[in-house]
């Protein structure tokens, strides 16, 4: 049974075979209520570029087997009757495996519907596509890709029911985690979170991602809610799992700016008084549930796949039902697949898994590893936490320790691969090298990347095959590659700041803070940024001379943020700026010092509201810090305004001690040193009236006030 | 005559939806067993898919498309192989689709008329004689085969579903009056087989917690609350407590061909100190437990399940840093066992070879 949906670019509709069949159960489902999934297949992001350049994110083998299987198999056994898996990068490839897979044989029990297009950029935009074709008709699961997990969600499955039958239609989600302490391998950094919830109810209060944060906040009403216990945990690992109402879709809808689940759980929170919605949570200790969001991770969820931890789906299971995919399971966690020789003297320590059809040479050492299928293997190799794929060609001599070696890549003798690097498909690589730790070689050209940049943002979307001509042209370089090697070093043309963030992004250890802002194109960003700070501006102007309440440009500006498409952190910037110019605008730029900072401590008081709305994390705080350091180093003349404007700022508690100390031992280290010194005067008067405030509160307000 | 239209009939429209229902009931019951078995063992007893996977072979045999015993064989085979595939470790559906297997053979013999007798025996003379004879037998057409054959599995099935109460007749021959027994673990067959002695004779159980994980707490909150006296120990203090038990009572997952068993982790322990201390082992095992496997012959002697329960996944740090197995079973060899208590009898570990041979054709060993 199966039925696939073409939309957006793709035209026509191809449906599958037993047409009528579909039909017949489909009646049946309607009355039966049968648990639907929606599986969203692409990652909409480039984390594991070059590597899903070639192969969708959700194909990637992870011990031989598709990441996007081991999502099916868990839905299935969790009795889901009907998915819907949404593909946008390399549909094709994704429904052709489908197709060959058990999933669509006409005795499976699950159905799943192929649903492509082009068009889809975040998980928003699927789940309004959801919405827009009206395809769930209940609660339905919500998973990734490349979600790996044997986790038996009916428990949570039956609470979130439950809770709907309660009160009626008021919890619209409930996110599956797992405990997990901090530390943990398996826990991914950038999906860290701390949670407040309620004991009793497990209703989610606040939400956040810890990443980066030294400092966290908590609001005050999460203390005062009324509830007798709440738990803050940070022991907790986002398995990627979520139950949701029909409603999930119709927010999605609704909001059309959130893009990702992070967003909807925060404007759920934020709106929870007007819409009444709720969010809660269910922790498991038992059972495995990951999600493969980085290089990391995969290192990581593929051990433990091999050591077990996700038992049923182990290797020798063969849950795929895949001729010749069987393999045998020994001690030490060795697995072996049909066909496999092994050279004489070679040792599989432990947690080893070999696809079929490989050979092993002599004296090899093997641990750690996930061999794939055809692969070659030559005399004394050393292999340790080495992920290779299918039709490998190792010669020998070779060392590789925590690497991926993608589909077809060859490594000649002698070559060493340190931690963590990548050789993606078809790659050629020695002899006689030593790759760096953290190398990461591709055959496309880091160049055509950037020539793709313009039309292509945030999703795995976009068309390479016009650009494999341009590439062959360019020669490899023999220092990198090694003298036979084939392929390029996937950084080496980015420029410095980026490439280091991008090879870390791939194994996920330095995190990009702020993907978004990096993937929009920069021109007409200029021209609406702009457009939005004269917005503001009248807006505030407005403001004053209708003495409009605070709340109320708040909401204005809201709006104008919708409108422009413009992030959280440029709204506040922006607005720094549009204040601290205002007695400029309104005056003229002929202000003495002494009139401009008599003019703008009272506008700061009356808009301190508007202030305090926008700057709530320790982040914002430092970024608001560097507009107003930005927008003096431009007014040059008012430099000694700054420390009014600061001290003003702290004394209406719209920034804090902290952030204005940390922004000020790093304006310290700052390269322009020449701005620097001038505020150099600025800066020891403010660290002296810290440091008297530090020493005696009681006398604050008269140090401030002179 | 009868037969042709029925197999025309089958042909039509019904069949192709009948077959349809049939691969999907299969496949459900593979991916059941495929996913069966998270950590403390299947979901089901071994009874239970013992009897299930006979019901779906006499499925098979109603409604797949055969005419001969020799393809009825080969169909049987195939869904067999599948099906041990599924899950090595669940040896009962191997064994049923072997019984299911000799009954076709045996109602085939008797179709033809010769004696069960004769063809049951094998002789070295017969070995001879019949040379290549085997399977080409197999070709010709009976009309009653099939209401035979589907006649037989149904016995099969009602010899299934008494097994436990056979052997639970049994305790009172096996427990006297103020007896100490020792068991290990849970065990379905046990436990009834101590409640039905509890009915009549007052005598203390003491039961090894199984770690880790502890089945053996469900056993003793079960047989407590058939009012029998109950202590539950740690697995290490199975020696020291020993030297006061009268005979040790265990259940198994499966009994090896060579009369070893194969049962839940810590089995092995309890045999070995039982053998130390010269306290009599008592398996309670019904029939079709037997396999025709030998201990350590393949890899798939072993199961390995998810460490969570030996090293908690909340631990952090140092899973990272140590290897974790779970094993699920031991291997107990026959040496150690004083007595197999089946649903026919009592049987030393040396008979056991023969039962095999009464109850799986030799020709059937491997799929």
């Amino acid at each position: 049974m199966l039925q696939i949906y073409t939309s957006g670019a793709t035209s026509g509709s191809f449906r599958g075979g037993k047409q009528k069949k579909g039909n017949v159960t489909s009646e049946q489902e309607e009355e039966e209520q049968p648990l639907q999934a929606v599986l969203v297949a692409d990652s909409f992001n480039r984390r594991f570029f070059p590597i899903s350049k070639d192969q969708p994110r959700a194909l990637l083998p992870l011990g031989n087997v598709a990441m996007i299987d081991y999502t099916l198999e868990f839905l299935t056994s969790t009795g889901v009757q009907e998915t819907f898996v949404f593909c946008c990068w390399m549909s094709n490839k994704i429904k052709d495996h489908l197709l060959k897979s058990k999933w669509c044989r006409p005795t499976s029990p699950n159905v799943v519907h192929i649903i492509t297009s082009d068009l889809y950029r975040s998980l928003g935009d699927v789940l309004r596509d959801v919405d827009a074709k009206n395809l769930v008709r209940n609660d339905f699961i919500l998973v990734y890709g490349d979600v790996v997990s044997n986790i038996d969600v009916s428990q949570a499955l039956q609470e979130h029911r439950h809770r709907r039958k309660v009160d009626k239609n008021i919890s619209v989600m409930t996110m599956v985690f797992k405990e997990s302490s901090p530390g943990h391998k398996t826990r991914c950094e950038e999906d860290d979170v701390i949670v407040a919830m309620d004991s009793k109810s497990k209703r989610v209060l606040h939400y956040q991602k810890t990443q980066g944060l030294k400092k966290l906040q908590f609001p005050m009403n999460i203390f005062q809610h009324g509830s007798d216990e709440f738990e803050i945990r940070h022991d907790l690992l986002d398995c990627h799992i979520s139950i949701c109402s029909p409603q999930v879709a119709e927010l999605f809808t609704d909001n059309f700016d959130y893009q990702t689940r992070n967003d909807f759980v925060r404007g759920i929170l934020v709106n929870e008084e007007i819409l009444g919605n709720q969010i809660h949570l269910y922790v498991t200790q038992d059972g495995y549930g990951a999600r493969v969001s980085n290089l990391q991770m995969y290192d990581s969820v593929s051990l433990d796949m091999v050591r077990r931890w996700v038992y049923p789906l182990t290797p020798e299971a063969n849950f795929t039902d895949q001729q010749g995919q069987g393999c045998t399971h020994s001690r030490h966690n060795v697995y072996r697949g049909a066909e496999v020789s092994l050279g004489h003297g070679s040792q599989m320590e432990e947690n080893v898994l070999i696809g079929r059809d490989t050979s092993i040479g002599a004296n090899c050492h093997i641990s750690n590893s996930v061999i794939g299928n055809n692969c070659t293997i030559g005399d004394n190799v050393v292999l340790d936490r080495a992920h290779m794929w299918n039709n490998v060609h190792v010669s020998s001599n070779v060392e590789i320790h925590q690497s991926v070696v993608c589909d077809g890549a060859v490594v000649k003798e002698a070559v060493r691969l340190n931690k963590q690097c990548v050789l993606a498909y078809n790659v050629v690589i020695g002899p006689n090298l030593s790759l760096p730790e953290g190398t990461v070689v591709s055959m496309h050209h880091p160049e055509e990347e950037e020539e793709d940049d313009d039309d292509e943002f945030l999703s795995d979307d976009q068309e390479v095959g016009h650009s494999k001509d341009k590439t062959r042209q360019k020669a490899f370089n023999p220092a990198e590659v090694g003298p036979e090697g084939k392929g390029y070093i996937w950084k080496a043309s980015m420029n410095d700041t980026e490439d280091e963030e991008l090879a870390q992004c791939l194994w996920g250890l330095v995190l990009n803070p702020d993907p978004e802002s990096d993937s929009e194109s920069e021109a007409s960003e200029e021209s609406q940024d702009r457009t939005f700070q004269l917005e503001v501006l009248g807006t505030l102007q407005r403001g004053l001379e209708e003495n409009i309440v605070c709340d109320n440009l708040v909401l204005e500006i809201n709006s104008l943020k919708y409108a422009y498409n413009i992030t959280l952190k440029e709204v506040m910037q922006i607005l720094t700026r549009v204040v601290l110019e205002y007695p400029f605008q309104q005056q003229g730029t002929q202000l003495t010092t002494l009139q401009y900072t008599g003019s703008l401590l009272p506008l700061l008081k009356t808009w301190s509201p508007v202030f305090k709305n926008y700057i709530k994390r320790a982040q914002d705080h430092l970024d608001c810090l560097s507009a107003v350091e930005e927008l003096f180093l431009e007014q040059d003349t008012h430099q000694t305004a700054m420390v009014k404007v600061l001290m003003k700022m702290y004394q209406l508690e719209i920034l804090e001690e902290e952030a204005i100390l940390k922004w000020f031992s790093t304006g310290a280290t700052n390269d322009k040193s020449r701005q620097l010194r001038k505020n150099q005067g600025v800066m020891r008067r403010m660290s002296l009236w810290r440091k008297e405030s530090e020493e005696d509160e009681s006398s604050e307000e008269g140090e401030c006030g002179r | 005559m009868g037969s042709a239209i029925e197999a025309k009939t089958h042909k039509n429209m019904p069949g192709a939806d009948k077959e349809a229902d049939l691969t999907e009931r299969i496949e459900a019951f593979l991916a059941d067993l495929k996913r069966g078995g998270c950590g403390t063992g299947p979901i089901r007893g071994s009874g239970e898919t013992a009897r299930e996977t006979t019901a779906l072979l006499r499925k098979v045999t109603a409604q797949a498309r055969w005419s001969s015993a020799g393809d009825l064989m080969e169909i049987i085979r195939k869904e067999g192989r599948r099906m041990t595939a599924a899950q090595p470790s669940e040896t009962t559906v191997g064994n049923m689709v072997l019984r299911v297997l000799k009954i076709i053979r045996e109602e085939y013999a008797r179709s033809r008329g010769s004696s069960e007798e004769t063809d049951q025996q094998e002789s070295l003379h017969k070995l001879l004689t019949s040379g290549g004879l085997s399977e080409e037998n197999f070709r010709q057409h009976f009309v009653h085969l099939k209401a035979n054959v589907i006649e037989a599995i149904n016995e099969l099935l009602t010899e299934l579903e008494g097994t436990t109460d056979n052997i639970a007749m049994q305790a009172l021959e096996h427990i006297h009056s103020n007896e100490v027994i020792m068991t290990v673990g849970r065990s379905r067959t046990v436990e009834a087989f101590l409640k039905d002695a509890a009915r009549k004779r007052k005598f203390h159980v003491i039961v090894a917690e199984c770690a880790p994980f502890c089945q053996g707490h469900e056993m003793a909150t079960n047989l407590s609350k058939a009012s029998i006296e109950t202590t539950v120990i740690a697995d290490a203090a199975i020696f020291a407590v020993m030297s006061r038990v009268n005979k040790v009572i265990i259940g198994t997952q499966t009994v090896l061909a060579n009369g070893g068993l194969r049962a839940v982790n810590g089995t092995h322990t309890v045999a070995l100190a039982a053998r130390h201390h010269s306290t009599p082992l008592i398996v309670c095992a019904p029939m079709f437990k037997l396999s025709p496997q030998f201990p350590n012959e393949e890899d798939t002697f072993h199961k390995f399940v998810s460490p969570h329960e030996v090293l908690p996944f909340t631990e952090g740090e140092i899973l990272s840093k140590v290897n974790v197995h779970c094993p699920v079973f031991d291997y107990v060899p026959p040496e150690l066992i004083t007595l197999f208590i089946s649903n026919i009898g009592g049987n030393a570990p040396s008979y056991i070879y023969r039962l095999m041979s009464e109850l799986y054709h030799p020709e059937d060993h491997d799929l």
